[in-house]
């Protein structure tokens, strides 16, 4: 049995081992929250009540360790992330599994999402690069302290809220929960707690480094998808309305017997960038994970 | 200890993991303002009678399952005596699924029941 809530908790993450971290981060989370709330509740109402007495009727209520492990595998098994990929087996040919991308939402999720990073990159970067400047200068004061802790919170507080964009574009799994911490610590204990914490330090890491990866992500794709809608419609801009390909800044017609190949070539440049996106989509997904989720 | 406790463990755990989500819609349905969880589980202790209808803890998944599904939507609010807290409210589509179960869960009920009674035409 389980003395504390903590000893719930370690055996909580032992049952828990090798399932997707983001899961093991919720359940945490949720038992976490839940058991103090139940422990001051039932304190207060008998205060005669050992903790360990208490703990062991919560616990009952609640469920062990192994009991709710099972339970979040089950429920998690049934609801995947909205644009997570089914694992049936692939019997596309090859070209309509490459032109098929355009029908594909986690393509499109990926594509959106590249779209969306460069404004993401500048709120969110922005904020961890100049409010962490601002308030790591004012650490000099002791007004200091609080200032830079508060700071400190709003990054984890930014990096949840960029884990349920991830995972509502991208399909991956991560954090439903914010992270707390115990309220039972002292101010000062839980200024420490943030900055002994590698969760807080690769949470602001990761938005900052947003900051210039958004803007190339941005940038890229929206390039391929103009150059890829241009050349597709480049005979009926050259030839109907009389405008030319502007590439870099020079205005170029194009032969007319080249219009065709270069059609071609934007009908296959487009699929190539939603490929592209899904590619840079799972890759991140991956880094994102290693960056923005504690368990 | 009864020879069935396992076997009563199990068949209690597959009922609920169908009746978990009808109940949670349920009652925030009929609840006057946003829940959150520790408050929704703390509701069902006081309705159960003796045998507690499921764990407290498995209460969580199926409020995010139903979250992501569109059913309930939820927001952070942070409180003076503990963790931030999740309030949990039904939307539309969750009270309009709520009605289609409820009349689903009328059936398989009045099914089981006649077959219990022994009144079933089978």
């Amino acid at each position: 049995m389980c003395k504390d809530v903590n000893e719930y908790l370690a055996k909580l993450r032992k049952e828990l081992e090798g399932s997707d971290t983001a899961l093991i981060q919720d359940a945490l989370s949720d038992a976490e929250g839940h058991l103090r709330m139940a422990l001051e509740d039932a304190l207060s109402e008998k205060p005669r009540l050992s903790e360990i007495e208490a703990m062991t009727s919560i616990i009952e209520k609640y469920g062990n360790p192994k009991e709710i492990a099972s339970a979040y595998r089950a429920i998690e098994s049934r609801t995947s992330p909205t644009l997570a990929v089914s694992r049936t087996t692939e019997t596309r040919s090859s070209w309509a599994r490459f032109f098929g991308v355009l029908a594909e939402p986690k393509a499109w999720g990926a594509f959106f999402y590249m779209l969306l990073s460069s404004l993401t990159g500048l709120v969110f970067g922005g904020w961890a690069l100049i409010a962490g400047i601002i308030s790591f200068s004012t650490l000099v004061f002791i007004i200091g302290i609080p200032i830079f802790g508060l700071f400190l919170l709003s990054i984890r507080g930014i990096a949840l809220l960029e884990g349920r964009i991830v995972e509502a574009l991208l399909g991956i799994r991560m954090p439903r929960r914010s992270l707390f911490l115990d309220r039972n610590l002292s101010w000062k204990d839980m200024f420490m707690a943030l900055i002994k914490e590698s969760y807080t330090w690769k949470a602001w890491l990761y938005l900052a480094l947003q900051f210039p990866l958004g803007l190339i992500y941005s940038l890229g794709i929206l390039l391929l998808f103009v150059f890829s809608l241009s050349f597709i419609g480049s005979p009926v801009l050259e030839l109907v309305f009389h405008i030319p390909l502007d590439l870099f800044g020079d205005d170029v017609f194009t032969p007319v017997w080249f219009l065709p190949v270069v059609c071609a070539a934007g009908f296959f440049l487009l699929p190539l960038t939603f490929h592209l996106a899904r590619w840079v989509g799972k890759v991140h997904g991956k880094y994102v994970k290693s960056m923005l989720v504690r368990a | 200890m009864s020879p069935f406790t396992d076997a009563n463990k199990k068949f209690q755990k597959e009922l609920n993991s169908g009746t978990a989500a009808l109940v949670l819609l349920s009652i925030l349905a009929s609840a006057d303002e946003p829940m959150y969880g520790y408050r929704i589980a703390k509701l069902m202790e006081v309705d159960e009678e003796n045998v507690p209808m499921m764990k407290q803890g498995a209460l969580y998944p199926v409020l995010r399952s139903l979250e992501g599904s569109g059913l309930l939507e939820s927001h952070v609010d942070p409180s003076i005596s503990g963790p931030p807290r999740r309030y949990y409210k039904i939307t539309e589509s969750g009270l309009e699924i709520l009605k289609s179960w409820t009349q689903i869960w009328d059936q398989t009920k009045s099914f089981v029941d006649g077959i219990l009674k022994g009144k079933a035409d089978v």
